[in-house]
């Protein structure tokens, strides 16, 4: 049976909103995105909480950062390497320095935006923001992470970023969801798999190939990328040795760099990281530009195996 | 705005204030004292006669907020913090020091009295916006003032929060742009011409003031009569840089100073002697 999917920023857009109807002091930034990341309605309905201040990142996230000062709790949603990198000083000193209870929100991270190409790619925004003391990071995967994502993200006292994509999504119902930790999806003994974000729909998919030809993978999701659950990482990989991660970013300062540091410190298990090559990608399909890097669900599963099978 | 009953005047603030900075050389004797100078006088007006804000009760959410954009001349809303009762004068002495509360750039966790990390260029009038957004949100009568160097102006982003405050009718926001016409490597006439100010800011919805940024009765004018008219208002303030130490007075060298002991105690006698006439 095909599983329902839906529009990762409609849900996260009708989320925020839903939410924000008993959070009265949260408040809306649109940088000309605001009806892209979901916001239509809430706008038209909140005219007083939705702030537009056009195509000008950098003073949008001051602006949210200065609205926090007053109790607001603003979330700043747009395409993801313009919240992040373009507005790189102003999120690490009025968000991140200042400590503001400010959410910014990038989608269409990663390749979403394709055959926009590299300027609209967001590959590096783990690294970038993640190198800012005191920002959690969450990537939520399927809707119903998402939703528990959102509510997480709201209640949480601090600077948050959150990358969402754009491709649909699995549809589901708010589950439980704590800052900072990962949880087991199949226990194993052979291997560990850590993933994050939206990418964990191709690794369940592999995930589930390789299982059912026998081998033992333990895949742990891992929806908050800072601070990253270390106690997870260490109990599968003391367990199994060897640890894959995969994740739509490049291979430097993402979630795999996150993990590595965990068992290199603690001296266990071999990593092996699944991401992007650290090269300018072309604009292409949202499929090709997986398949070149070896993110589509077969790359994925062929991957894993070869590294299985250095043990 | 100070007790009425502990107001010691805006000039004899600035007169201390300015011993204040040289209090704090003498901790550590380098700093950006130029553009310190030439921005106390209006700093001092300020804090002593338009600030809604008191020492005491500095969470007071419908406080006035003031910003130093410019977050190089900390040495002077140090200097006029500590006049002000915010935090004990001894702390003058740390300036520059090991883990001090008073580093070369103001910091909001460290310091009663800070209302934002400043000290990258550009991003106080984003900031300012925000939270004159938030205020109005709140429905809170208080101002936002936040004080710019003409340099500074060369950052893009202040344009971007420019643009903003007027497309968003923020009366309650004030900019003070502190012309001083130089700034590092040489004149902003040199280095990057960002004249005329006043008509830049008056092309992006502003209502604008030319004041010598000196003059305190021109200064207070200036602040008290801002009016509420659904445009955020720019004061342009011109000034001499490293003003009210002959030494460095419109002298470029002033903006990062180094001075010697006797240089100090040079620029100490002339400001005590000021205090003495009065």
């Amino acid at each position: 049976m095909e599983q329902q999917t839906v529009d990762p920023r409609k849900t996260f857009g009708a989320t925020i909103s839903a939410l924000a109807e008993t959070m009265p002091d949260v408040v809306v930034l649109s940088t000309d995105s605001g009806k892209s990341s979901g916001f239509g309605e809430f706008a038209a309905a909140n005219p007083d909480r939705y702030f537009e201040v056009g195509i000008a990142e950098q003073a949008a996230t001051g602006i949210a950062a200065g609205l926090a000062t007053t109790g607001a709790i603003p979330v700043l949603c747009a395409i993801a390497p313009f919240v992040t990198s373009r507005n790189f000083e102003f999120f690490r000193n009025d968000v991140g320095y200042m400590a503001q209870n400010v959410k910014i929100v990038g989608r269409n991270g990663g390749f979403t935006y394709s055959e926009l190409g590299s300027t609209h790619h967001s590959l590096e925004d783990y690294a970038l923001i993640g190198s800012i003391p005191g920002v959690t990071i969450l990537a939520p995967g399927d809707a119903g992470e998402m939703r528990a994502a959102c509510r997480a993200m709201l209640e949480h006292d601090g600077p948050v970023y959150m990358r969402i994509g754009a491709g649909p999504i699995p549809d589901g119902e708010e589950r439980e969801f704590t800052i900072g930790k990962g949880h087991y999806e199949t226990r194993g003994d052979d291997v560990t798999v850590i993933t994050t974000g939206y990418t964990s729909v191709a690794v369940r998919e592999a995930v589930a190939e390789l299982r059912a030809g026998g081998l033992g993978v333990e895949l742990i999701s891992m929806p908050t990328v800072t601070p990253i659950d270390a106690e997870i990482i260490l109990e599968s990989v003391q367990k199994t040795g060897m640890v894959v991660t995969v994740e739509e970013h490049y291979e430097f300062g993402g979630l795999g760099s996150r993990v590595a540091d965990v068992v290199s410190a603690a001296g266990i298990g071999r990593l092996h990281k699944i991401a992007v090559d650290q090269k300018n990608q072309p604009s292409s399909t949202y499929d090709d530009l997986l398949q070149r890097n070896g993110l589509d669900a077969r790359g994925i599963a062929d991957s894993i195996m070869r590294f299985a099978q250095t043990r | 705005m100070i007790e009425e009953s502990t107001r010691i005047g805006s000039r004899e603030l600035a007169v201390r204030a300015r011993l204040n900075v040289l209090r704090m050389l003498e901790a550590t004797p380098a700093g950006h004292v130029g553009g310190a100078m030439s921005c106390i006088d209006a700093v001092a007006v300020l804090y002593d006669a338009i600030l809604n804000v008191d020492p005491e009760r500095l969470d007071d959410p419908d406080r006035d907020r003031f910003l130093l954009s410019a977050g190089h001349k900390a040495l002077a809303q140090y200097a006029v913090l500590a006049e002000c009762g915010f935090f004990e004068k001894d702390l003058l002495d740390t300036y520059g020091r090991e883990n001090t509360a008073l580093g070369g750039h103001p910091d909001m966790h460290k310091l009663p009295g800070i209302e934002g990390n400043t000290g990258a260029l550009g991003h106080g009038l984003a900031l300012g916006s925000g939270m004159a957004l938030g205020l109005r949100r709140r429905a809170s009568s208080a101002k936002v003032y936040v004080l710019l160097g003409d340099g500074e102006l060369a950052e893009g982003s202040n344009w971007e929060a420019a643009a903003i405050a007027a497309h968003y009718g923020i009366d309650t926001l004030t900019a003070l742009v502190d012309v001083n016409g130089m700034q590092i490597s040489g004149t902003t006439a040199e280095v990057m011409d960002m004249e005329n100010i006043a008509a830049k800011f008056d092309a992006f919805g502003w209502r604008t003031v030319e004041v010598d940024g000196q003059d305190h009765a021109a200064l207070y004018d200036a602040l008290v009569n801002v009016p509420s008219g659904g445009v955020p208002t720019a004061i342009i303030m011109r000034t001499i840089k490293g003003a009210g130490i002959p030494a460095i007075e419109g002298t470029v060298g002033s903006h990062y100073w180094k001075p010697s002991r006797d240089e100090l105690d040079a620029a100490i006698a002339v400001l005590s002697d000021q205090l003495t006439e009065r």
